[in-house]
């Protein structure tokens, strides 16, 4: 008890001194490279926030301090200083350039393969763009259409001033902050992210995307989402950098929360394209992200995910079906090539009646890249008559490259259905001789292929995405012809 | 420390729930039992319990090497004496010299070092080049007293061209407890082959661990069974390791847990060397409160290309409060390879039930029927009839179909 004591005394000390000790430096534009509790007091007081928020993001600070670094994961990474990232710069002046000439050709080169317009390409390698240009306007006309709906869509930052009750009551309660490393890391750093309600019965009539708003505000490594869909809406939604953004941080920790409210629908599709390091395994973006669903009754969460950048990754989008009849689902292409290094699945823990989950992962490996599907499947003792259906399936190109299965399984009910079934291979000399033969040039057949592997999770992307998606996954295997 | 550590200490810390290995499989119950080695020396008939034979398998011919507590027991036993087939307890071998033990699994965990600390005595079982062994030999381990643990170890040799099929038969009164902790090491050489089924059958209250670690040399063949009948606390770990090209393992099992046991198999097959084949099937019905636990690890080496490698886990859960946590793992470095896995929960089929019922069967014979025909695929790859159906007839007995 008395050790108990001591350590709280200590704690309020420690405290207090950097409540008063910070104050001053809040004027500054970035925070040194460290992190402390004035680091975590400084961001919370940079973005104005209230009392509760400050109390939560210190405790998960706290909590922060005392986890260690999880290193269960198939992936070989050398652990990121964490006090040597600066937590905070306020939103940087990009420095923009005057015309396209100015950017680095090989960037152009992949955006027109990717197909994206030059009003697009400007836009997105920073280049100054009109104020007329049409996604400006297109997103302001989407906003006015979404606002007569009661939707808001908006930046967490911008919830927390104008919707605190709404946050307050959802923030952190299917990502806690004790959850993991990451997770407790970014709940006390986090510096904004994206906030989302739907409210009931409203079906949101077009996708929402980060794509607009990332852009614009320019959002750091420790992004929060939180989407929330009220009873019977829906809402598909849409994140993510299709574009090869050249991302300059190291470490991503992101956390992603949905709730979905009663027969409320969400689906979640993000294609990640960060940088993967170069071909020596150089450089490249820690993906390290929580990301999270609660289904109540009768609703639904579908991820899909099409991740084919950043060095290493380490993501488990998950459901969580806690009402009785929701519905989980999970769609996955992840691709590597090169040193990349993945490992990356999902939870599906069912603990309502009747529940469903769908699992269809589907790995690609080249060059002397390393692929893991990790996933959980956990049947509680109630949850009557569940199902579970997954399949993870591993295409190999080079004989150097690795590609693993762990899917964990727990069942806990006697009327619960779980088939789990895994398969690795390779394409085959023959499918692409018969390409050849009909005069298509080898790597084009590989893409061809490929894309008929991937095919299943691709047509569960939203068009527009689903276009991009195909040609970026041409574009990660290029020059791995094995 | 603990009671169980206090006794029996180690360099190794014992594994927690944190050790991914030991994830579902918690040994914190074994640390508060004050468990002993029997100072008891061979007795022969008389120190032998009336309810069992030494002798398991009573159909099968067969060589029989019988251990109590982990002492070896002359008189009850029947070695095999000729020529090109060497078997003698380290106890009875002339030279005193250290024994080729290659596996470093003492190293890697807490109870392989218990057993490399600790150990009793076993068997060196050598079968010559080219050498077809005529019968079975069946080890027979009796655990009989209340905490008495045994810490055996076999060493088994075939070399090339050799064959032999052993039977390692595990067996505890309903009065025991305590803790068996065996460990084998098998290497089979370029064209021989080894048939080896182990047997748990244990009364009482043990903590049984047992390990097999087995080599295979070039165009080498591997049939292995593990079976569960009855134990309080199982933990079997299989780990192969093919090592030259064309080899061909084939590992079956089954469990059928009930009231509060716990069974666990474990299981690796390691593909470092090309052209070679590997087939896995685990069976396993979860009754009344019991916990089963499979995990499944098939690694195929850069060098392994042409690997064709199979792996199925299939659980019934059958009543409410059991639970099966499995986890099938494929870890791939090879491109050129066939490797699927299929993994199942799932409960008995309705439809099927119905049918036998609508033809005047009633439930218990029907599931009965069930369950032999789920365990049909398991049990028809066992090296004899005898031992097949002995083993089909204790499971009857015991679940009283």
């Amino acid at each position: 008890m008395e050790r108990i004591d001591e350590d709280k005394l200590i704690d309020e000390v420690t405290g207090k001194s950097y409540e008063y000790g910070f104050t001053t430096d809040i004027e500054s534009e970035t925070l040194p490279p460290g992190l402390n509790e004035g680091v975590v007091r400084t961001i919370s007081a940079k973005k104005n926030e209230p009392e509760w928020l400050l109390n939560w993001r210190l405790e998960a600070f706290k909590v922060w301090s005392e986890m260690k670094e999880p290193d269960w994961a198939h992936v070989e990474y050398e652990k990121p200083d964490f006090q040597a990232i600066s937590y905070y710069s306020a939103p940087k002046q990009k420095k923009e350039l005057a015309s396209l000439d100015e950017v680095d050709p090989k960037l152009l080169k992949t955006m027109e393969k990717l197909g994206i317009s030059i009003e697009e390409q400007k836009r997105l390698s920073g280049v100054a763009v009109d104020f007329v240009m049409d996604s400006v306007s297109v997103a302001t006309s989407f906003k006015e259409k979404l606002g007569e709906l009661g939707v808001i869509f908006c930046s967490l930052g911008e919830a927390i001033q104008e919707h605190p009750e709404l946050v307050r009551k959802h923030l952190g309660t299917v990502v806690p902050q004790r959850d993991n490393y990451y997770a407790a890391l970014n709940s006390a750093v986090f510096t904004d992210g994206s906030f989302c309600y739907i409210p009931k019965g409203v079906r949101c009539p077009m996708e929402l995307s980060t794509y607009f708003r990332i852009n614009q505000a320019g959002t750091g490594q420790f992004e929060r989402t939180l989407i929330v869909a009220d009873e019977g809406s829906y809402v598909s939604y849409l994140e993510g950098c299709t574009a090869p953004q050249r991302d300059e941080n190291q470490l991503h920790a992101a956390v992603v929360e949905i709730i979905s409210h009663d027969e409320a629908e969400v689906r979640y599709s993000t294609v990640q394209n960060w940088y993967p390091g170069d071909q020596d395994g150089k450089g490249g973006v820690f993906n390290f992200v929580t990301k999270r669903g609660l289904c109540h009754r009768a609703s639904k969460i579908s991820w899909t995910q099409v991740e084919t950048g950043s060095a290493v990754t380490w993501k488990y989008p998950s459901c969580i079906l806690k009402g009785d009849d929701s519905i989980g689902e999970f769609f996955s292409v992840a691709v590597t090539n090169n040193k990349q290094q993945a490992d990356t699945g999902t939870k599906m823990i069912h603990i309502g009646k009747r529940t469903r989950s769908t699992i269809i992962s589907k790995g690609i490996s080249s060059g002397h890249s390393q692929n893991s599907y990790r996933g959980l499947v956990q049947i509680h003792p109630g949850a009557e008559n569940s199902r579970n259906f997954s399949v993870c399936d591993s295409l190999l190109m080079t004989d150097t490259c690795g590609a693993h299965t762990f899917p964990y399984i727990e069942a806990k009910n006697p009327t619960a259905q779980i088939e789990h079934e895994a398969t690795t291979s390779k394409i085959g000399d023959d499918q692409i001789f018969y390409c050849q033969q009909r005069g298509i040039e080898e790597e084009e057949a590989i893409g061809l292929i490929v894309k008929g592997y991937a095919k299943d999770v691709l047509n569960k992307l939203p068009m527009e995405f689903a276009v991009e998606a195909q040609k970026l996954l041409t574009i990660s295997l290029e020059g791995s012809v094995g | 420390m603990s009671v169980f550590t206090d006794k029996f200490s180690a360099t190794l810390p014992p594994p927690t729930r944190k050790s991914e290995r030991w994830k579902y499989s918690p040994i914190a119950k074994l640390l508060n039992h004050e468990i002993e080695i029997s100072k008891a020396s061979a007795q022969g008939l008389n120190g032998w319990p009336e309810s069992l034979m030494p002798n398991p398998v009573l159909n099968l011919d067969a060589y029989l090497v019988v251990f109590k507590n982990g002492v070896f027991e002359p008189t009850l036993s029947d070695l095999p004496v000729s020529d090109g087939v060497d078997c003698i307890p380290f106890s009875k071998m002339d030279q005193s010299g250290p024994l080729e033990f290659s596996n470093v699994y003492h190293q890697k965990e807490w109870i392989g070092e218990l057993n490399d600390t600790y150990r009793q005595d076993g068997l060196s079982l050598h079968v010559h080049r080219n050498v077809k062994v005529d019968r079975p030999i069946v080890i027979h381990h009796l655990t009989d007293g209340i905490n008495v643990a045994s810490f055996p170890k076999h060493l088994i040799k075939v070399e090339e061209g050799g064959e032999l099929n052993v039977v390692i038969w595990s067996s505890a009164t309903d009065r025991s407890s305590g803790m068996y902790n065996g460990l084998l090491e098998a290497s089979i050489g370029p064209n021989a082959i080894l048939s080896l089924e182990k047997v748990c059958n244990e009364g009482g209250k043990v903590f049984h661990f047992s390990h097999e670690h087995i080599v295979q040399e070039r165009d080498s063949k591997l049939k292995m069974h593990t079976f569960t009948i009855k134990g309080d606390w199982v933990r079997n770990e299989l780990e192969i390791i093919s090592r030259g090209k064309g080899t061909d393992s084939v590992f079956n099992g089954a469990y059928l847990p009930l009231g509060t046991e716990h069974i666990d198999n474990h299981t690796t097959m390691d593909h470092t060397s090309s052209d070679c084949t590997s087939s896995e099937l685990y069976r396993g019905i979860m009754y009344g409160h019991s916990t089963g636990v499979f995990n499944g690890k098939v690694f195929v080496r850069p060098d392994a290309q042409k690997t064709n490698a199979f792996q199925q886990n299939t659980n019934i859960v059958a009543d409410r409060g059991a639970a099966i946590n499995t986890k099938p793992e494929l870890e791939i470095y090879a491109d050129d390879v066939k490797c699927a896995h299929g993994c199942t929960v799932g409960q008995f089929d309705l439809d099927a039930l119905f049918y036998l019922k609508s033809r005047g069967i009633d439930e218990k014979a029907a599931k009965a029927l069930l369950v032999e025909a789920f365990l049909a695929d398991v049990l028809s790859s066992v090296s004899s009839t005898e031992l097949s159906a002995e083993i089909m007839s204790l499971y009857t007995e015991r679940h009283g179909w």
